[in-house]
């Protein structure tokens, strides 16, 4: 993607986006509603046309080949489409011959897909009748059945039940281990966060930061956090003197007998905090470690929490 | 060629699915006939002609005219269900995909109204094959044009409640004005100007070339070929001009 801005009047809904896909790999855009996210997947889908810039996906421009662009792409929108006198089986099954497979293959991949995403049962129904999971499992068996070479899912498990969302984990990291390229758009940090190869952070149109989820997490300068609870509330003179650690970058005093604790270098410090609160005789009752999360790496760059920024955006 | 085959059978197997509307339709044009029908030729009384027969057979032309504009609202079906979107991402060109929808449409509304036209010819009684057949090719153009039409106007619109409303003035006016229900002769004796509007009007030919077409003794055509050149150029203007504002209007989100 170049510079690729798309505008609604005045406000930018995408705004200037620069960024390399590569090529069998999960990228996952995360950011709240409203981030952006989805306007940019439409533009590549070509569904609705760059204000400024452009995308290449394989090496054809999507505004000049828009036709080629298709061929390369499927897409599982955030909404299902599909109306509501259809059957899944007539929409699955109708995707995959548009898409071009064969009618042995498409026979046998669309059962498949459908035994897959728990809907062959429930085939002949309308999807009038289909419940909002049901409706959002048959949007993404149409990627599922088609295997595009670059398949794009906007929210792929919004309103699925967790065993439903491992399953289509697993068949998204089977359709990037036979060598589709996927693009992961979702304000769910953990999905981003299990099934990314890259995650990119998006936040009012533009894109804040891109990279491994690892090397994000690690980023954050006080990337490792320590939730102590202790057994009466600390004096503020055994807080400000916890503070006065360099290792320690920030402190949040979440309930009375609550730190969460913010710092580098966890294995050296843990054993100082004991010992202080030690000598001071103020008695931990647990002491719990934890990796940050992109949740937190979110906040880093914005300021705000998903949760929050979502609100924002409402 | 496959992917327009794909695009028409998505067409037809939606329409086909609206059992209910497809059911109200059929008693409708049952009851046309057998009480509109019946009791008006008692009333009607025009010179050479048997105003039954003459209104059964247009009222086909209606009933075609009717089903083939019902691709313009399954636009906006589409388009409220996002299902827009969606044939917009897939790997079909758009002319292809308006091409598609308009013979889709078309093919819907002539398979839709085949059995009809079967129960008019019972009524009508007698049908000269091969006219019958030309007959037959001009209503199935006739139907691609209308639907070319209503996806013309349905995307040039972009707001249901006011197609809806240019649909009811259009089919009151297109309708009205044609011979559908009455003899050009009597149309131009009320008012010349309607007699000249009725004479370039596509269901005019439709209605004319398919009486000719089911032998009904009515003075209505000394020359097949004029209706019929009206009928495709009625079609190649609604399907091409359509494929271009289509096709303008929703590649990059002009549809919006």
């Amino acid at each position: 993607m170049e510079n690729l801005t798309k505008k609604f009047g005045n406000q930018f809904a995408v705004d200037h986006l620069n960024l390399d896909v590569q090529e069998g790999e999960i990228l996952g855009l995360l950011g709240p509603n409203g981030a952006g996210k989805t306007t940019a997947i439409l533009m590549l889908a070509t569904v609705i046309r760059p204000t400024e810039g452009t995308a290449y996906v394989g090496k054809y421009d999507v505004r000049k080949q828009p036709d080629k662009v298709r061929h390369l792409i499927g897409i599982a929108f955030q909404e299902p489409k599909m109306l509501w006198v259809s059957t899944p089986w007539d929409v699955v099954n109708w995707h995959a011959k548009v898409c071009g497979l064969t009618t042995s293959e498409r026979k046998k991949r669309v059962k498949e897909v459908l035994d897959a995403v728990q809907m062959w049962d429930a085939r002949h129904k309308t999807v009038h009748a289909l419940s909002g999971g049901m409706r959002k499992r048959v949007e993404m068996a149409k990627v599922l059945v088609q295997r595009p070479k670059i398949a794009i899912v906007d929210e792929p498990t919004a309103q699925i039940d967790i065993v439903g969302r491992h399953k289509i984990w697993k068949m998204l990291r089977e359709m990037r281990d036979e060598g589709s390229t996927i693009i992961l758009a979702t304000n769910e940090l953990h999905e981003a966060d299990v099934l990314s190869d890259r995650v990119c952070i998006m936040h009012r149109g533009k894109l804040l930061v891109c990279d491994t989820p690892k090397k994000l997490k690690d980023s954050i300068v006080g990337g490792d956090i320590i939730d102590i609870q202790f057994e009466k509330a600390p004096s503020p003179k055994a807080v400000e003197e916890l503070k006065s650690f360099k290792e320690i970058v920030n402190l949040l005093q979440t309930k009375p007998q609550n730190l969460r604790v913010y710092l580098n270098h966890v294995e050296d410090v843990v054993p100082k905090i004991m010992n202080m609160f030690s000598k001071k005789e103020i008695a931990i009752t647990s002491m719990h470690m934890s990796e940050p999360s992109l949740d937190d790496v979110f906040a880093h760059y914005t300021g705000l929490t998903i949760e929050e920024a979502q609100k924002n955006e409402a | 060629m496959n992917k327009l085959l794909l695009v028409i059978e998505r067409d037809v197997r939606l329409f086909f699915q609206y059992k209910f509307l497809i059911i109200m339709r059929v008693i409708w044009f049952i009851s046309q006939i057998a009480l509109f029908g019946l009791i008006a030729s008692r009333m009607i009384k025009i010179p050479e002609v048997d105003y039954f027969k003459y209104y059964v057979a247009g009222l086909s032309v209606m009933t075609l005219y009717s089903a083939a504009i019902f691709i313009g609202f399954d636009i906006y079906e589409d388009a409220e269900h996002g299902v827009f979107e969606y044939l917009l991402s897939l790997p079909v060109s758009r002319r292809q995909l308006v091409l598609g929808r308009s013979i889709g449409g078309g093919l819907r509304a002539f398979i839709y109204v085949g059995p009809l036209i079967a129960v008019s010819l019972y009524v009508i009684g007698s049908v000269e094959p091969v006219s019958f057949l030309i007959s037959l090719l001009a209503l199935f153009l006739f139907a691609f044009g209308v639907s070319g039409m209503s996806i013309t106007f349905a995307v040039l619109i972009k707001s249901s409640d006011r197609f809806d409303i240019l649909m009811g003035v259009l089919d009151a006016l297109i309708v009205r004005l044609s011979t559908a229900m009455y003899p050009l002769a009597v149309v131009q004796a009320s008012n010349p100007t309607y007699g000249t509007i009725a004479s370039f009007n596509p269901v005019t030919f439709a209605s004319d070339l398919f009486r000719w077409g089911a032998n009904v003794d009515a003075p209505v055509l000394n020359n097949p070929l004029n209706p019929l050149l009206g009928i495709i150029a009625f079609f190649a203007f609604f399907t091409f001009v359509g494929v271009i504002i289509y096709d303008r209007r929703i590649e990059g989100g002009g549809w919006q």
